[in-house]
């Protein structure tokens, strides 16, 4: 059992998009799809030449936030969403019944409908994927040529992503909510 | 035998199919016969579309997940819930001096055609209609206020027929008991549809207790619009005294309820508004731009509010006209409800350079949104017709029969 979570050094990210491909290509996205599971926004310089604000030209991978307190959890009717055992929200698309409630409860708006199964579908961490295979890694952290995203357990003290916490400051996506994300910009 | 016996137990009147066909062919009639046979053939239409192309002939988008069906939905199960607490004033209140008794039967039977309706229009919003029944018994999710809704409504249908079955058995006591129930299951479900956009915490707009207890007001005062509706076809504007007198009485309630309301709407736009919430303010005044709003508070509160008031509840021929005209503003009352509540985009990080974000959530019915969703009145004006057919739903005596 393990409490998966996500560090992303957003600032290394050069907008490569491989974390995409290797996402769609890993859990069998739909080609064409645009942001689906994960993507990456691009914020274009602030102000007038020849004062840019480069600062503010970044790169923000983003996804699914895997909250403590999901509200997408909280409102699903069939218990379709639901916590597995290493934390990750998951959606068993057998019990979906496509009322689109979590879509709309989702502060970071991380899901979407899956043509393939017509119910709504997000980012697993690969859980049925890659770490089923015995993988410690996301499909999307192993080919970041950045090494923007680490991905391992909040609850191993020795564990990467708990160092780079302790160490690094770090900010979540609309905390007041009292979501409490589990993917950490490092800043 | 058979038969004798089912129509023993419960009065229905025999009629074929031959006597549906049997009403008076007058200009009103046969436009009513055309208008309910057009949104008929519209719900086949939409409904043959959907199924051949399934969610995409819909407008509804990731951003904008529930669109005019859900709108339609809360518009007919409000309907419901107002008939229902209009006809619990004399069956289950027991408010006769003011002849309320006289309305109930109908109401009750108004109540479940209404949410029929509403249910054979979720029924094509909701992807897995038939996966929905079981899972939500196998595998409840308690802290949805979705599930409650749906479970509290099936429940709240259960007692309107029992409720209506006893009414027509002029078994009152009984049915002044399942009303009852049936009355406490409908407000708890009622308020639970308010709690889904209430809980929202990622939607500022909606999120609080505005919207679990404003549905309740504005139920009542749907209720009521319908009575007026209702009662108007019945007696085609020629109101006897007794009805009038009854309908004086709703239309002073109706009074009440919209000065209530403006105040409910009033106070809601000024908080949000100058109250400043990021999320919230600047959505309330958005919405109080938009053309929707205005068709809401314009058509549903001042133009029958005023002939109340003009007329001193009173005039119950223009009452009927201005309920008509109300009936549209609730209609833009629950659009209102569900578009605004998701105007506002969620992740601005979704950007792209050199392109400005979306500030706004652009949502426009399609074509088979709009076939489905006026098919769903088609489907509550057949069953309704065929009800008063079916069963005499004019109550006339208040003294009780023995019970059965």
């Amino acid at each position: 059992m393990a409490r998966y979570g996500m560090a992303l050094d957003y600032k290394n990210c050069i907008n490569c998009k491989a974390c995409e491909v290797a996402c769609k290509e890993e859990n069998g996205v739909l080609l064409g799809a645009d942001k689906h599971r994960i993507w990456v926004g691009a914020n274009a310089p602030s102000g007038e030449w020849p004062h840019l604000d480069i600062v503010s030209s970044t790169f923000m991978p983003s996804q699914c936030q895997h909250c403590e307190d999901a509200p997408c959890e909280e409102v699903c009717p069939t218990h379709a969403t639901y916590y597995d055992e290493n934390h990750v929200v998951r959606v068993n698309s057998d019990k979906c019944i496509l009322c689109s409630y979590c879509m709309n409860a989702c502060p970071y708006d991380a899901r979407y409908v899956d043509d393939r199964t017509v119910t709504v579908d997000k980012c697993t961490f690969c859980s049925d994927t890659r770490l089923a295979r015995g993988e410690t890694t996301t499909a999307c952290q192993n080919t970041c040529p950045t090494k923007v995203r680490t991905f391992g357990d909040l609850d191993d003290p020795e564990s990467e992503i708990s160092i780079l916490l302790k160490t690094r400051d770090h900010f979540s996506l609309k905390s007041h909510l009292g979501t409490h994300p589990k993917l950490y910009y490092l800043t | 035998m058979e038969t004798k016996k089912f129509m023993g137990f419960l009065p229905v009147n025999a009629i074929s199919i031959k006597d549906l066909f049997a009403f008076e062919k007058s200009f009103v009639n046969l436009l009513a016969i055309a208008v309910t046979v057009v949104f008929l053939v519209m719900f086949v239409v939409g409904v043959g579309n959907y199924l051949l192309h399934g969610h995409h002939v819909f407008n509804v988008t990731r951003e904008h997940p529930w669109g005019l069906l859900i709108a339609t939905y809360v518009f007919f199960v409000v309907s419901s819930t107002g008939l229902c607490i209009v006809g619990s004033l004399g069956d289950v209140f027991k408010f006769e001096a003011l002849n309320y008794q006289l309305f109930s039967k109908r109401a009750i039977f108004g109540s479940i055609v209404t949410i029929l309706a509403g249910f054979a229009v979720i029924a094509f919003e909701i992807g897995h209609p038939v996966r929905m029944m079981i899972y939500n018994v196998v595998s409840p999710g308690l802290t949805s206020a979705i599930w409650w809704m749906g479970t509290l409504y099936g429940l709240y249908l259960t007692f309107m027929i029992i409720e209506f079955i006893f009414l027509l058995r002029h078994e009152m006591r009984r049915a002044q008991v399942f009303g009852f129930i049936g009355l406490a299951v409908g407000l708890a479900a009622h308020s639970n549809l308010g709690s889904v956009f209430g809980f929202l915490n990622a939607r500022p707009i909606s999120n609080g207790v505005y919207y679990p207890t404003y549905f309740i007001l504005t139920a009542f005062i749907t209720g009521i619009f319908i009575a007026f509706i209702m009662m108007g076809f019945r007696y085609k504007l020629d109101f006897p005294p007794e009805i009038k007198k009854m309908l004086t009485g709703l239309a002073k309630i109706q009074g009440f309820l919209l000065g209530a309301f403006l105040f409910f709407a009033g106070w809601k736009m000024l908080t949000d508004v100058y109250g400043g919430m990021p999320g919230r303010a600047d959505v309330a005044v958005h919405i109080f731009h938009s053309w929707t709003f205005w068709a809401e508070i314009v058509l549903a509160i001042l133009i029958p509010g005023l002939v109340i008031l003009l007329g001193q509840a009173k005039s119950h021929v223009l009452m009927f006209y201005a309920s008509l005209i109300g009936m549209v503003g609730v209609f833009f009352m629950r659009y209102n409800l569900v578009h605004d509540t998701q105007l506002k985009p969620l992740q601005m990080m979704k950007t792209t350079r050199y392109q400005l974000p979306p500030q706004w959530v652009e949502y426009v019915p399609s074509t088979t949104e709009i076939l489905i969703s006026l098919g769903g009145l088609g489907l509550a004006f057949v069953m309704y017709y065929i009800g008063t057919r079916l069963f005499d739903l004019d109550e006339s005596v208040t003294e009780e029969a023995p019970e059965r």
